[in-house]
């Protein structure tokens, strides 16, 4: 007993094209890294995936940034305020990321946005400690020059506080860089995006180790040139500890 | 008498059929004026149509300007396929179809069909039956279990179109050398082996069509469950970590004659073809030349077609949207 | 919202043979990657530091470490270790590894030089000067990487899950069985126990820190905020620090920075 609508029964079936033979050893045996295969699909396969998880990074970054900048700044009016912003950022900080993704599912859907919004949590409470640290860090004598010069609040903000607080802040957004472009490979367990998803993909057919190989180098070869910007970023700006160094 | 029964309504819905064909030739816009009264309706086919399944699609593009679709498939290669097959032959036709692929395991992925994130997907009979809709009994052939799963999705307010030739059951492998050295030829047999591993996709473990079954059916009191994720048990029986494995009848590997596919006498994996599972609303709103599409489709996916759809994906490690689309092409679907 | 609460104790009350199973496969696996990172880091790093030797390649290796995500070690492993424990434990080793070794070099390579001069002025050998002045100083240092990476393992073992390894990833990669009570359930139980975790080494730090040092550390970490254990801005590059203690001073405060916990994964 098969269908109810069967087509043609005794007709010969549909056809069945060749779907690309000549497949070589190396894919039918699994061998550990099969290049000519890798070649073949880079385009299709592991140039969107790295495309998307650098875009799910920079949005993350960016709007984590955004975010955390503007408390930091409110804290550093209202000290009240970083004690709270901290244990909720600590808190969001240990969930578990595959449950975090799967809990919002169930709330937001199956799309961007939800991966979007547990990334951003992720970030909050390195961006935000640092942007506040770095700002608390601007020495006292450094303010009372700056309001010895009649400068405003706001002035004192943005053209002398700011820019000292640089680097802590750099040290920071290279920490947050780092920790998602690495969660975002589980996001793919979510929407078919990023790194992960030649991972997963592989995981449900077969284990072919290819994919793992090369999406697994790909993401750790993106985090480490991530990483290494932001580190020169940060030695770019600290001009002080670059002419020690050169002393020393 | 259940034939002549099933010849009624095949012939009643058969009909149907024909005449919303035949409005929806004479009402669609741009579809071209003769539409496609030609083709024969869907309930005749079986009696010497064409095999070429391309018979009883509608031509133009009747998917023009109908509201989008959202799709969903489960995640293993069999599903991603289809819902290649399925999603890329609505698209050649007209519609706008979102595929969102690799969702989750069956209770994952019908929680996501009754939150509205997806408003179909293409699910195993069998697996309504017994896993969603955990009606107690089992069915005793798969017609009896599409009308049963019909009939529960449709209280629901989803829509089951029409089955694939082709059937995908659960099943149990081992390695040839170890069957033939424990004279393992059906699931009962292994009650020989005392206690044994069995590795499967974690949601086995409280299935009938999985470790419950295997417990109350077959009295195997003593397997010891592993959980693998769906495609590395094949790996995993090759380095012997574990006895037994779950494995799809339709699996790419199976061909390889390595593997020794147990015979499951009393029936716990069910019958399981494949239906989409979709949502009452979008039947209507996107015509009836959605649902012909789709059981067009269906109807193509042999046994054969499916097996070799599954090797060039699983072995070969061809791209499932490719391999949909050579498919479809060579079936007439996409011009 | 009921999920958040009663659900997720249902769901423990209702399933605690597999919980508990699950949590000390969890524990095994961690317990044992942060072992044997223990036994390669901490003798090759407080030996490193004794020689003050290498530093470039101590400090940064923590650098590295932070940078590599988990997920993918765990894929690159996979065609190499096959599906099982085995794979999960050495991407966790090699995780937990990075931090526990640049903080054992740190811990011994900033010991104060005068200390060891008075040492070795004492007439006390190289090694004993390792053994009974060092290393002392050292140990509450040591220990907090350790603790890093302890927290940071148990909170990543969840990954063993999609890999087939067993632990509380189990429950959280099986929403077919366990819905989302499981998953919410789990996730409390591995907040808590990195929670435990934390305040276990936290506790040994204290016991291995020498009297005289406990106050001078309660002090300064009192002085510059933030919880204990979370990363606070006594862990950051800060300029007057920069400035007193010196280059070297600077670069392994980046070094310890590096070591700060990361997210749950």
């Amino acid at each position: 007993m098969t269908g109810l609508f069967l087509a043609g029964g005794g007709g010969g079936g549909p056809v069945i094209p060749n779907f690309g033979g000549g497949t070589s050893k190396c894919v039918i045996d699994n061998g550990r890294f099969c290049w000519d295969w890798f070649t073949q699909n880079w385009s299709g396969t592991f140039e969107p995936a790295l495309i998307q998880h650098i875009e799910l990074t920079v949005i993350a970054v960016g709007i984590g940034f955004a975010i955390s900048f503007l408390l930091a700044i409110a804290a550093h009016r209202a000290r009240w305020l970083a004690p709270p912003v901290t244990f909720l950022g600590s808190l969001l900080y240990t969930i578990p990321s595959l449950a975090f993704f799967e809990i919002m599912v169930s709330i937001t859907g199956i799309n961007w946005f939800t991966v979007e919004i547990a990334l951003v949590s992720y970030t909050l409470l390195i961006l935000f400690t640092n942007t506040l640290a770095g700002l608390s860090g601007v020495s006292s004598e450094v303010l009372d020059a700056a309001h010895g010069m009649g400068m405003k609040p706001a002035q004192v903000l943005w053209k002398v506080e700011l820019p000292l607080a640089l680097p802590t802040i750099i040290a920071g957004l290279r920490v947050a860089v780092v920790t998602v472009v690495s969660l975002a490979t589980v996001a793919a367990y979510i929407v078919p995006a990023g790194l992960g998803k030649p991972i997963f993909d592989a995981i449900g057919s077969g284990l072919f180790n290819t994919k793992f190989i090369a999406a697994g180098v790909l993401c750790v070869a993106l985090a480490l040139v991530g990483d290494g910007l932001f580190a020169g970023l940060q030695r770019v700006l600290t001009p002080w500890a670059a002419a020690r160094r050169g002393a020393a | 008498m259940k034939s002549t029964k099933l010849f009624a309504r095949t012939m009643g819905v058969g009909l149907a059929a024909a005449l919303s064909v035949a409005l929806a030739a004479c009402s669609s816009s741009g579809a071209g004026g003769t539409g496609n009264t030609g083709a024969p309706a869907p309930g005749t086919s079986g009696a010497g149509a064409p095999s070429q399944s391309a018979a009883g699609l509608p031509s133009g593009k009747p998917g023009a300007g109908k509201p989008a679709i959202v799709m969903g498939d489960k995640n293993f290669a069999e599903e991603y396929i289809l819902g290649e097959l399925y999603s890329q032959a609505l698209e050649a036709k007209g519609y706008k179809v979102t595929l969102k692929g690799n969702i989750g395991s069956s209770a994952t992925i019908d929680k996501a069909l009754t939150s509205g994130k997806i408003q179909m997907y293409p699910e195993y009979t069998g697996v309504i039956y017994t896993e969603l809709a955990h009606l107690g009994d089992r069915p005793k052939s798969a017609q009896a279990t599409y009308e049963g799963a019909k009939k529960w999705e449709e209280k629901r307010g989803f829509a089951v179109l029409n089955p694939t030739p082709f059937q995908d059951a659960d099943g149990i492998a081992t390695l040839k050398p170890f069957a033939q050295q424990h004279g393992l030829k059906t699931i009962g047999d292994l009650k020989k082996l005392g206690s044994f591993t069995y590795g499967g996709p974690p949601e086995n473990k409280t299935r009938y069509q999985g470790v419950i079954g295997m417990k109350q059916a077959y009295g195997l009191t003593k397997v010891q469950f592993k959980p693998l994720s769906i495609g590395a048990q094949y790996q995993a029986l090759d380095q012997h970590q574990v006895d037994t494995i779950a494995i799809f009848t339709t699996d790419g590997q199976l061909a390889s004659g390595k593997y020794a596919v147990l015979k499951d006498t009393k029936g716990i994996f069910g019958y399981q073809q494949v239906v989409p599972v979709v949502k009452k609303s979008l039947i209507k709103s996107e015509g009836p030349a959605f649902s012909q599409i789709l059981n067009a489709v269906s109807a193509s996916l042999t046994t054969d077609a499916i097996v070799a759809m599954n090797k060039a994906v699983q072995i070969d490690q061809q791209d499932p949207g490719k391999v949909a689309h050579a498919f479809l092409q060579a079936n007439g679907f996409l011009s | 919202m009921n999920d958040f609460t009663d659900g997720a104790w249902n769901f423990i009350t209702t399933h605690v043979n597999l919980v508990l199973s699950d949590l000390g496969t969890h524990l095994v696996l961690s317990a044992e990657s942060v072992a044997i990172a223990i036994v390669l880091g901490v003798p090759l790093g407080v030996w490193l530091g004794h020689i003050h030797r290498f530093s470039f390649l101590a400090i940064n290796i923590s650098n590295l470490g932070r940078a590599l995500p988990s997920l993918a070690i765990l894929a690159i492993l996979l065609p190499y270790t096959g599906v099982g424990q085995l794979d999960v434990v050495i991407a966790l080793v090699i995780l937990a590894f990075p931090p526990i070794l640049t903080n054992s070099y740190v811990a011994v390579e900033q010991v104060d030089a005068d200390t060891v001069d008075a040492a070795r002025g004492n007439g006390l050998t190289p090694l004993q000067v390792l053994t009974k002045v060092e290393l002392p100083l050292a140990l509450p240092l040591i220990f907090a990487g350790i603790r890093t990476s302890a927290v940071f393992v148990v909170a990543t073992a969840t990954l063993a899950g999609i890999f087939g390894g067993g632990g509380l990833g189990d429950i959280i990669n099986n929403r077919e069985s366990y819905g989302l009570n499981g998953i919410i359930a789990a996730s409390y139980i591995l907040i808590v126990l990195a929670f435990l975790v934390q305040i276990a080494f936290l506790g040994l730090e204290w016991l291995v820190t020498p009297p005289g040092l406990r106050v001078s550390r309660v002090k300064r970490s009192r002085r510059r905020g933030g919880a204990p254990g979370w990363p606070s801005p006594a862990d950051l590059p800060d300029e007057h620090a920069d400035r007193d203690r010196g280059e070297e001073g600077a670069a392994s405060e980046d070094a310890l920075a590096a070591t700060r916990p990361r997210p749950g994964l």
